[in-house]
């Protein structure tokens, strides 16, 4: 049945129209950027710069234990910040191949907790018993910066299912043709109980730095899969060859460390010591656009990752890390 | 892989607020815009409250949950509920074919003519229908939705939809080729 006729009332909207509605819009981002109501907006936009550069990709993030066959659910502990350079043409595959990976991801979830947005709390003090962990901060900021927001957030529970045929049509469809996946691993599933995370901006003048702390989630790993060989598939899902993943697998302790996938081009990562532990810290450059759109300059972000004393630690900040290095060397 | 739920909540955070809202307002404008022209008819009542509904989803922006609904739904769902509220309220309504019906520069005066008999005509058929068909209609054809993404928004069965959506396109093709053209 034509439903030619039914589809003759549309048109586009004229652009006299488009533009005045484009200009009213404007004016309420720009009444929204006044300091007063900037503040509690702030949280976000820091965050998004830690957080997108530690995690691009989290689909290939696959810590695993070395041990093939346990006969127990097990725990990982975040210790190490491992970088894996990852090609983002990977990634435009699987656009390409129509097929939708956060969906594909998301099918697999089960949410055991639903998370909740972080919320203003008093000071460290409250964010420390919001939390349930002594909250650290920085003994040295950087030169006029103070703090100006403190809030907790709760991730939430979740359960991973991992579904063969899935693992294989995303490995396939980002250039790994013999992803060999063991059909036993059908089913299998990883439970993640992320405790609480604590939020501190630190404001100066058109710059936030943010600290953000929580403990070691809780990680219930799947009997019986050896998740070394799914790190190792995730390795090659980034754009290594076989051996290139092979020989970087060998370097990686699996029962410990936390890979974050940096895009090949844009970004620098080197390993760094934090308070006597090994540390990654990324920078990036940053093009923001403008409100009317327009792009801006670029500015050099980046964000430094460091587990110390069970507790895991992000700290975002402007510049290439000299600043938020040296903060993060006061933090207790 | 310790800090993997905690980073995807950041990064589900971080996605709140990475959404270009330059991108939405190019690609959304013209489906809201089409939905209310669809669902009332009179294409300056249809810029006002599209009007309407950006400015409300504007300001709610920040509130915005990617991982909640698409961005499309989410601006659909705020425009539905602006027609409600239009319709709620008392009005007077000119019909589509009395209002300044946007032409096309290169129609000829004949092609033109019989644009705009066409859409008197159909404004016609859709203004008998019942508020539920209408809504539908509008959310399918005018802001080119999903049968599913209906079903979202409406809270009816994506087989409902599906159903109603048939039955009423059925009625109003025969209707229209009832008025001899097609």
């Amino acid at each position: 049945m034509s439903e030619d006729f039914l589809t003759r009332l549309r048109e586009e909207p004229r652009p006299e129209f488009a533009d005045e509605l484009r200009r009213r819009l404007r004016e309420i981002e720009s009444a929204e950027a006044t300091p007063a109501s900037r503040r509690r907006a702030r949280f976000v936009p820091v965050l998004a710069g830690a957080a997108f550069t530690a995690v691009v990709g989290l689909a290939f993030i696959l810590p695993s234990v070395g041990a093939a066959a346990r006969s127990f659910l097990d725990l990982f502990r975040v210790k190490r910040f491992a970088a894996v350079p990852v090609d983002p043409e990977r990634l435009t595959r699987l656009q390409r191949g129509g097929l939708d990976l956060k969906s594909l991801v998301s099918e697999q979830v089960e949410v055991l907790e639903p998370g909740r947005p972080p919320e203003p709390v008093a000071g460290a003090e409250a964010a420390s018993a919001a939390a349930g962990i002594g909250v650290r901060q920085p003994a040295v900021l950087p030169r006029g910066a103070a703090l100006a927001e403190v809030a907790v957030g709760h991730p939430g529970a979740f359960r991973v299912s991992l579904d063969v045929a899935k693992l294989e049509l995303v490995a396939r469809a980002v250039g790994v043709e013999d992803p060999d996946i063991p059909a036993s691993w059908n089913g299998a599933t990883i439970q993640v109980q992320a405790p609480p995370v604590v939020f501190m901006r630190y404001h100066r003048g058109a710059d936030d730095f943010m600290l953000i702390q929580s403990r070691n989630p809780a990680i219930e790993l799947p009997e019986g899969v050896d998740l070394a060989r799914l790190g190792t598939l995730g390795l090659r899902m980034t754009g290594m060859t076989p051996e290139e993943a092979r020989l970087f697998a060998r370097t990686i302790d699996w029962r410990n460390t936390l890979l974050v996938p940096i895009p090949l081009q844009g970004a620098m990562f080197r390993e760094v010591e934090v308070r006597g532990q090994k540390g990654l810290l990324v920078t990036a450059m940053q093009a923001p656009k403008a409100a009317d759109g327009a792009p801006r300059p670029g500015r050099w972000r980046s964000v430094l990752l460091w587990e110390d004393g069970g507790q895991i630690f992000a700290l975002d900040g402007p510049g290439q890390g000299i600043e938020i290095l040296e903060m993060a060397q006061s933090v207790h | 892989m310790g800090g993997t739920r905690l980073l995807g909540w950041l990064v589900g955070a971080a996605e709140r607020e990475s959404v270009d809202w330059d991108a939405v307002y190019q690609e959304e404008l013209p489906r809201v815009y089409n939905f209310f022209r669809y669902r009332v008819g009179n294409p300056a009542t249809a810029e006002d409250l599209t009007s309407l509904a950006f400015e409300k989803a504007w300001r709610a922006r920040r509130r915005y949950r990617r991982d909640r609904a698409a961005v499309s739904t989410w601006l659909l769902a705020i425009a539905r509920n602006v027609a409600i509220d239009h319709y709620r309220q008392p009005r007077i309504e000119l019909p589509i074919g009395d209002a300044d019906v946007a032409s096309d520069a290169a129609e000829t005066p004949e092609t033109s003519a019989l644009r705009r008999s066409d859409l008197r005509r159909l404004e016609t058929l859709m203004g008998g229908l019942p508020p539920r068909e209408s809504e539908l209609l509008a959310l399918k054809f005018g802001a080119g939705a999903t049968n599913r993404a209906i079903a979202k928004l409406t809270g009816l069965s994506e087989s409902n939809v599906g159903t109603i959506l048939h039955r009423t396109i059925a009625g109003l093709r025969a209707a229209w080729d009832t008025g001899g053209r097609s």
